[in-house]
């Protein structure tokens, strides 16, 4: 009963409200719009935009420096997640079974484990440093602890349904997906398609100004 | 045992399958196949006893013999199947005693340690009480754990007690929650521990090296450690014990973590990767080592984790903030406090509050307005 709820209808309505909601999270920064700039520009705007969202994605000098746990940490925890979501066997089938009609390669047992491993320690050593560190304590919100605790039950549970043996194990990570998919929308996880728009507009007003950032 | 089923009828099937084949072709090639002959021994001793016959369980006997039998005696059993060492014996005998050692030893031994140490804990807190910092708080604060260090330590201790828990559920699971979680829910949280064990297991090992590298130069041993130890670190007697920046129990924690939780590690990446030709005798002596070297350990961090919070006034400050309180650093590792005061690395407790963002900005505005 549970789990044909877990299985279906609780399915379908959190990634509609997911799909729904990042939609119209995305539409509101959009609309906003940005202030005309009515110096003449000195760059290409479109290309700093473009280099700046990839280039920001590399460690620069004075975080190698200060910051290095944390840089590593979140490469860990960023970069094995997303090799978990999209190339893990069991998420892949289940992409192929109930989204895509189509499924592709993925990672060999082994590589599923490194990566969970990675993610993992990722995980909890930015965590355990959100909550250690001053300045992050202060800047964290509730929400903010809530993505977190979300985001590490619902790979915690992926752990636990590893054997895939048991039935209930797999319905407990798809129900904490579920919740997560239901609060991504509304919380700081929404980062994962904004950091988009913010680095691209940082970008492309510094490339306007002829800024090298 | 009865994983062993679907092995034995498939080993059935291919002995009856060769049978036939040398029944019907011209010249068939003689196959030894003791396997099959100790499948039948089994069976035909297994049948029921006639009525007057003795009342042992079917098979029991064979069970009894295979048991008194040393391996290497063993005449008959080798499987044909591929496999290494002890893997290829058809019946092995030391698989039901390493069972029988876990289940009549490891298990009720490893019990009463553990429910003594919460005892003994208990008691001690009792008798003993909180100890407090005798010369009360200070102003001032001592710089004791660099971020690093604290985020390294608390990421063994997420580790150490996710792999603690899931690791106690495994062995004492079937004692103490299979009666009243009943078979399928316990099966289910017992295959769930498992696998966050065996998830969790590597990253203990890659904690346990950064702590290691990180702490090491620290914890050498040196003079004076042992008076400390002689005094039992200030418990016997009422004199006061001087030390380092860690004292000798602190040092002999840290070592036992390394070499015992070291085998804990290795012993566990023995049962977690059986890819390299390790047989069964090796197996059951890594889960041996695995379990009793992370009871011991589990012991130890009962006693560090009490002391570290309800146990003494201002333990868990330097792992939760970075600095301690200077009086309680006089207290317990003055060797150190006097020290840093020599070189003038006291800050003021008001400093440290503010730099961590305890102070309220209406508190800071206000002594601005002074």
């Amino acid at each position: 009963m549970i789990g044909a709820f877990i299985d279906g209808p609780l399915w379908y309505f959190s990634l509609t409200v997911f799909l729904l909601g990042v939609a119209w999270r995305l539409a509101g920064i959009v609309r906003r719009g940005v202030a005309a700039d009515l110096a003449p520009a000195r760059g290409d705007a479109a290309r700093g935009a473009l280099r700046t969202i990839f280039t920001r994605a590399l460690p620069r000098r004075p975080v190698l420096h200060g910051g290095r746990v944390q840089m590593i940490a979140g490469y860990l925890f960023h970069l094995g997640l997303l090799v978990l979501l999209l190339f893990a066997q069991p998420h892949v089938d289940f992409y192929a079974e109930r989204i895509a009609g189509f499924g592709w390669s993925t990672l060999p047992h082994w590589g599923f484990i490194l990566a969970s491993e990675i993610a993992f320690a990722g995980l909890i050593l930015l965590w355990i440093y959100r909550v250690m560190n001053p300045v992050t304590r202060l800047l964290s919100g509730f929400g903010d602890h809530v993505a977190s605790l979300l985001v590490f039950m619902v790979m915690f549970s992926g752990c636990l349904a590893l054997g895939q043996s048991h039935e209930a194990l797999r319905l407990l990570h798809l129900f904490l997906a579920e919740l997560l998919l239901l609060y991504f929308p509304f919380s700081s996880l929404m980062h994962t398609f904004t950091f988009v728009l913010s680095r691209g507009y940082t970008g492309a007003a510094m490339a306007r100004k002829g800024v090298n950032a | 045992m009865h994983r062993l089923w679907p092995g034995l009828v498939l080993l059935l099937c291919l002995c009856s399958s060769l049978n036939v084949a040398g029944q019907t072709g011209s010249e068939g090639i003689a196959v030894p196949n003791p396997g099959s002959e100790l499948w039948r021994e089994v069976r035909q001793r297994s049948q029921p006893l006639p009525p007057g016959g003795q009342s042992e369980a079917p098979g029991l006997a064979l069970l009894q013999e295979i048991r008194q039998r040393r391996l290497s005696e063993m005449p008959v059993g080798r499987s044909q199947l591929a496999g290494s060492g002890a893997g290829a014996v058809f019946i092995n005998s030391l698989g039901d005693t390493w069972r029988r050692l876990r289940m009549e030893r490891l298990v009720p031994i490893g019990g009463y340690l553990l429910g003594g140490a919460l005892l003994l804990v208990l008691l001690f807190y009792l008798i003993r009480g909180r100890v407090p910092i005798r010369a009360g708080r200070s102003q001032h604060k001592l710089y004791r754990y660099s971020p690093y260090e604290r985020l390294i330590h608390w990421f063994i201790a997420f580790n150490f007690i996710l792999l603690a828990l899931s690791g106690l559920i495994l062995l004492f699971g079937r004692s103490l929650l299979l009666p009243w979680m009943g078979p399928q829910l316990f099966s289910a949280v017992a295959s769930a521990s498992k696998e966050g064990h065996n998830l969790f297991g590597p990253l203990f090992l890659l904690a346990l090296a950064l702590i290691f590298l990180q702490f090491v130069r620290r914890n050498i041993y040196q003079k004076g450690d042992l008076t400390w130890l002689l005094r039992g670190g200030g418990v016997i007697g009422k004199k006061h014990v001087p030390s380092n920046f860690f004292n000798m129990g602190e040092k002999t924690m840290f070592w036992m973590l390394i070499l015992v939780g070291g085998v804990t590690a290795l012993s566990g990446l023995v049962l977690l990767f059986p890819l390299f030709g390790q047989g069964r005798e090796l197996m059951a002596l890594s889960h041996l080592a695995h379990a009793v070297t992370a009871i011991v350990m589990i012991t130890v961090i009962i006693g560090h984790i009490y002391i570290g919070t309800i146990g003494m006034e201002g333990a868990l400050e330097g792992m939760r903030t970075g600095y301690c309180d200077l009086n309680w650093a006089r207290e317990h590792h003055d060797w150190w406090a006097q020290k840093c005061e020599e070189r003038g690395e006291t800050v003021s407790a008001e400093d440290v509050a503010r730099a961590r963002g305890e102070v309220s900005p209406a508190h800071i505005a206000e002594e601005r307005g002074r």
